[in-house]
């Protein structure tokens, strides 16, 4: 199946990096997609969960633009995920809503058919491709550095919908993280949020304490770095934590990357290539340990 | 004597979801760290607050700014040992407090740049210098018309126009 890449709108604007190795990364995979300049927003769910006829339609448009290609949707980010598949089943499903859904269309070239799925690429790596395949394409396995794995929100609840993972225990990242050759640590405050709405829509200095104590329990459990498959997830540890290093006072540093940044480096990619230059928060010492894989 | 109980059909959370009134106020949904809430880390909400004391005990819940801390994040829903689903409840006032008008000014400014953009963040000079640096292509402006006429269509044009005007 040939996928139209969702990039977004987080990652193009705020992490380009990221979309930049993330299309090199699923090219080397054999990932068949094309990018797709038509998409709009996904719409950001929280914003349009007010307003959800609007935020259907939206919804319905950029899926309705892959049926007409004939692909299913490929996704990088809990939150288009979220929106896509909510929106795909209940259209899916619900005549009466696709009617009025279509019957706004109208305005558009567009019309919502029902045919296509949408897939997180985290998916489409642990199902689709399957870890002992993606063990093929490994280069630098980076044996005994440790990640703790933030799987984030939204792409495993409400499980009914999203079809990714026990939404109480998350395993499959871990699993994602040890076929490259980490060890994935198991810590208290696994499946706490990453605190992206305290940070927008609360005091900052709640978002500073909620990452401090998720950090400092990833620190607790021995972990070098965190890896994530969400962009705000990614955001909220990298400049989230940049930001509470002051308020918390935190004396240690984790920094993040983006699951297929970790993913290219076992690949054969360097720091420069994954665009870790980029990033806020950045510690030596892991620049050092896994300078001893990639060199 | 004949004693009646009748429900008010203004009754705001039995008009919502039903199943607010099994909730006997546990408070799990917010007190089961790294598993409920990540509000509980804001001085001014948790869902218990909100949810129990503002939802259920007071006339009205849409007026509470701090509705807006839920992120849809559905773990009150999963660890729930009664079934509420305070996330649905949340975002059922979220949506009539939009209704009447209300909402944070960063969803407003969201629902502004996405129905007129089609983009969810302004494209700076200096996120399309980083993406000329890395060989990515500029971002269009494709989805812009249609999501305009998507939210014309829909009225959310106009709703934003007349919470800005603080029109009624």
């Amino acid at each position: 199946m040939k996928f139209s890449l969702f990039r977004g709108c987080f990652i193009p604007v705020r992490l380009p990096h990221i979309e930049s190795i993330s299309i090199k990364i699923l090219e080397d995979l054999g990932v068949e997609f094309q990018i797709v300049d038509e998409f709009s927003c996904c719409p950001e769910p929280v914003a349009f969960l007010n307003d959800k006829l609007t935020g259907l339609a939206i919804a319905a448009r950029n899926i309705s633009i892959a049926e007409e290609m004939g692909h299913d949707i490929l996704t990088l980010c809990n939150g288009c995920s979220y929106s896509l598949m909510h929106a795909n089943e209940l259209l899916k499903t619900n005549e009466d809503l696709r009617e009025k859904v279509n019957d706004v269309l109208s305005v558009t070239d567009h019309y919502f058919k029902g045919t296509i799925e949408v897939k997180h690429f985290a998916k489409v790596i642990y199902e689709d491709i399957g870890l002992d395949t993606l063990k093929k394409h490994l280069e630098k396995p980076l044996t005994g550095i440790n990640v703790a794995t933030h799987t984030g929100c939204h792409i495993i609840s409400p499980p009914e919908i999203m079809r990714f993972d026990n939404p109480i225990d998350p395993i499959i990242l871990d699993k994602m993280v040890s076929v490259l050759g980490e060890k994935a640590i198991d810590y208290d405050l696994k499946n706490l949020c990453c605190g992206w709405t305290l940070t927008n829509f609360g005091n900052r200095e709640s978002a500073s304490k909620l990452i401090g104590e998720k950090l400092g329990s990833m620190r607790s459990a021995g972990a070098d770095c965190i890896t994530v498959i969400c962009p705000q997830c990614f955001y909220q540890f990298d400049t989230g934590q940049f930001l509470a290093q002051r308020s918390m006072q935190l004396n240690f540093k984790l920094p993040v990357f983006f699951y297929l940044q970790l993913l290219a480096l076992t690949m054969g990619y360097s720091l420069d290539d994954i665009g870790y230059k980029d990033h806020r928060v950045k510690e030596p010492s892991l620049e050092e340990k896994l300078g001893r894989f990639l060199d | 004597m004949n004693i009646h109980i009748k429900y008010d059909s203004s009754d705001f959370s039995l008009n919502i979801k039903e199943t607010a009134e099994i909730c006997f106020k546990c408070g799990v949904c917010c007190v089961v760290k790294g598993h409920s809430c990540h509000a509980q880390y804001d001085d001014q909400f948790n869902p218990k607050y909100t949810f129990v004391y503002d939802c259920l005990g007071t006339d009205e819940p849409s007026n509470n700014p701090n509705i807006w801390l839920c992120v849809s994040c559905h773990k009150c829903e999963e660890i729930c040992p009664y079934d509420v689903s305070p996330v649905k409840f949340i975002e059922a006032i979220k949506a009539q407090s939009f209704e009447k008008g209300n909402i944070h000014p960063v969803l407003f400014g969201e629902l502004e740049q996405i129905s007129s953009t089609g983009y969810a963040f302004p494209l700076t000079r200096a996120s399309e210098r980083r993406r000329n640096n890395l060989g990515l292509g500029p971002l269009g402006d494709l989805a812009a018309n249609d999501v305009k006429n998507i939210s014309e269509r829909t009225g959310l044009l106009i709703k934003l126009k007349n919470i800005k005007e603080g029109v009624d």
